[in-house]
């Protein structure tokens, strides 16, 4: 594919007071980062709020929405190689860093979430090919590879290596396999964006998160709301730097898309709502919900976070023309778009696992109000990853060649 | 957008002729004869070997409990007076943390306000969700039946605890401290390894002393040496150990003059263990 399109200089960014007072910003997020990362690596998850009820909470919550909002990479990576919409061409490169970075900011909190972080190659030894979660590891670990592989034009191109021209020439290799690198990583992703949720779907014990519609949502979401937030990444960055760094047209048209993408998403959620709780409703459904409406505010957070900020309100700030037009619109509705995914996948997460399918002795019938409310390490944590996943935004826009060279 | 190049534009005519369309109509309808003739009918390779598997799959529910013994457990809910000497018994013998035990003893009422009480181990189900949903195979199923796990091996993804129906599931959320268990030595003293910190651990019907019993020549559930902690210290014999393959065995014996019922089996988990109801009914 066509590179010759891109600048080989990164844009500067000015070493000025601003930039000095945001690399501090960086470095205390990371500061806290890691502290809590010490912290639990050596006094063990005890120092959570998880529990044996609540075994799951905030971490696989980052670890869902990471993944699902790194999903623009393989949706414009198969508009353009796949279906030769090459007009979307100059958002690719910040698409696949952008998910590249979603993707290795899940990495990093599977790694702080498992008991034994040390053995986290054991699912590439010890297969065991029932398990969706193994399915699920070995996709997201093999799309990073794809996204790296992807990436590494961009990556040899930094300044440093005009010391090694070879490693240059070596890294430019994967340009011949583009079209199936974006097939590829366009498989592996529908089907772990989907199996995400069927890592749910699947479990037959908890009645709010068994059923078929599960892995759906979750892939359409993720299709949805990923471009969006690659289109508010670069907005952001061309606001910080006052230069255009991807044609308006082209953010325009994937605005309309994520719009589209997010009413369809919509019209999924209102269907399983219906199936869910009227036509196919069954009695531990009904206590169920009815169990996560008195100890949570499960239904506040279902229609404003996840109906209203998270699909009516950007899908408004996307499609109507007048906002279409206006970069800030897009932004927020971006961050809008990313609210209401965070929010469905914790409330996935947390709030099925607070509700049992039907009597088993001792299993956790009624939990007490708040039972589960991340401790502050697990929010340490968070900043972490928001930490790490800033800190790779700047240096790229620093340091590699993310845009199309502008006409003086 | 100006280094662009302006794309030509191909057109596709496509031309079919009635030669082709009949060729085509001549291989579907090809295909649809020869497909169920290939993998059902006569001619299929596959056919005796299905027919075998389906039997299969009838008698030993998800393709376990293929071995000589499948080790089950009857509580008796009408005899059990929830004194917890099982929960006691099983922490001391298998170094469990007692926060945190295996094995429970719920007091419950029956819609006539009695109150009885629910023993519940780690219920070995032969559809197991745990088995099925470890990335790592760290849960697995012996062929006797048992859902084991190796503590090596186990990442401490916690997804079977999530998948546990029952909750039978303990993790290790942090390290333990030498004598963190009062129940030692009163209730009996350590048999095997303390799991590591950052791993799921669970019941395993002491799986220590069947192996070790089989060895002697001695029976799980009739040599107390061989059964299960919490099946010999109960005072009032509501646990009974055994084969459900043995016709002759106490607990088949039990479970075919009984009333039985297993927790949930509306999920076809296929528990392995069998409650009889107290006698006015739950």
């Amino acid at each position: 594919m066509t590179t010759s399109t891109f600048s080989r200089k990164p844009f500067r960014l000015p070493f000025g007071i601003a930039f000095l007072i945001w690399l501090g910003l960086l470095a205390v997020l990371l500061a806290i980062g890691f502290y809590s990362a010490i912290r639990v690596f050596i006094d063990g998850l005890v120092i959570t709020n998880l529990s044996d009820s609540v075994p799951w909470g905030l971490w696989i919550t980052i670890d869902l929405s990471s993944i699902a909002l790194g999903a623009g990479a393989f949706t414009l990576s198969a508009i353009v190689y796949i279906f030769g919409i090459k007009r979307l061409q100059p958002i690719i490169r910040l698409a696949v860093l952008v998910g590249f970075t979603g993707y290795s900011s899940a990495m990093v909190t599977l790694l702080m979430d498992i008991g034994r972080p040390d053995r986290f190659w054991h699912p590439w030894v010890f297969w065991n090919v029932h398990s969706v979660l193994w399915e699920v590891t070995m996709a997201i670990t093999i799309y990073l590879m794809v996204l790296i592989i992807e990436f590494a034009p961009v990556i040899v191109e930094a300044k440093i290596f005009d010391r090694w021209p070879k490693i240059r020439v070596l890294g430019h290799f994967p340009h011949k396999f583009t079209p199936f690198l974006a097939v590829l990583g366009m498989l592996i992703s529908l089907v772990h964006q989907s199996s995400l949720g069927a890592t749910y779907g699947v479990i037959k014990s908890r009645p709010i998160w068994f059923k078929p519609s599960m892995p759906i949502m979750f892939v359409l979401s993720a299709i949805a709301a990923g471009p969006a937030v690659t289109v508010a990444v670069a907005y952001v960055v061309e606001w910080i730097l006052g230069k255009r760094t991807v044609p308006h047209d082209v953010l325009r048209i994937i605005t309309r898309f994520s719009g589209v993408g997010l009413l369809a998403y919509g019209y999924i959620k209102f269907w399983d709502l219906a199936a869910v709780t009227y036509y196919g409703s069954t009695s531990g459904v009904n206590s169920a919900f009815s169990l996560l409406q008195q100890q949570t505010p499960y239904s506040f957070s279902f229609w404003v976070g996840e109906v209203i900020l998270g699909i009516l309100v950007p899908a408004i700030l996307f499609l109507v023309p007048r906002f279409n037009k206006n970069p800030a619109a897009a932004v927020v509705g971006a961050f809008s778009a990313m609210l209401g995914i965070i929010i469905h996948r914790w409330n996935v997460t947390v709030g099925g696992l607070f509700v049992p399918l039907s009597y088993s002795p001792g299993t956790t019938y009624e939990l007490p109000i708040g039972s589960y409310f991340p401790a502050l390490i697990e929010w340490g944590i968070g900043i972490l990853v928001i930490g790490y996943a800033l800190t790779v935004l700047t240096l790229a826009v620093r340091f590699l060649p993310l845009f199309e060279k502008q006409e003086h | 957008m100006t280094t662009q190049k302006k794309k030509t534009k191909k057109k596709v005519v496509v031309v079919l002729t009635r030669g082709d369309v009949l060729k085509l109509a001549a291989a579907a309808v090809g295909s649809i004869v020869a497909a169920p003739l290939l993998t059902t009918g006569p001619l299929s390779p596959f056919g005796q070997l299905k027919q075998g598997q389906l039997e299969d799959e009838e008698s030993v529910g998800h393709g376990e409990r293929t071995g000589q013994y499948h080790w089950g457990m009857v509580i008796s809910l009408d005899l059990c007076i929830g004194c917890e000497y099982c929960t006691r018994a099983c922490t001391a013998t298998n170094d469990v943390l007692a926060d945190e035990p295996w094995n429970i003893v719920v007091p419950e009422k029956t819609s006539g306000r009695q109150t009885f009480f629910f023993s519940r181990p780690c219920l070995h189900c032969q559809n197991a969700p745990c088995v099925e949903v470890c990335p790592v195979n760290a849960t697995y199923h012996r062929e006797d039946g048992l859902v084991v796990m190796d503590y090596e091996r186990c990442i401490g993804c916690r997804y079977c605890q999530v998948a546990c129906p029952y909750d039978a599931r303990q993790f290790n959320w942090q390290a333990r401290s030498e004598d963190d268990n009062s129940y030692v030595p009163a209730w009996g003293s350590p048999e095997v390894e303390r799991r590591p910190r950052g791993v799921v651990e669970k019941c395993t019907f002491c799986i220590h002393r069947i192996d070790a019993g089989l060895e002697k020549g001695l029976m799980p559930g009739v040599d107390r040496e061989a059964t299960p902690a919490c099946v010999n210290i109960c005072p009032v014999g509501a646990r009974t150990f055994g084969s459900l393959k043995d016709p002759d065995s106490t607990i088949s014996q039990l479970i075919a003059s009984n009333p039985t019922l297993r927790l949930r089996d509306e999920l076809g988990t296929e528990t392995s263990v069998y409650y009889i109801p107290p006698k006015e009914g739950i």
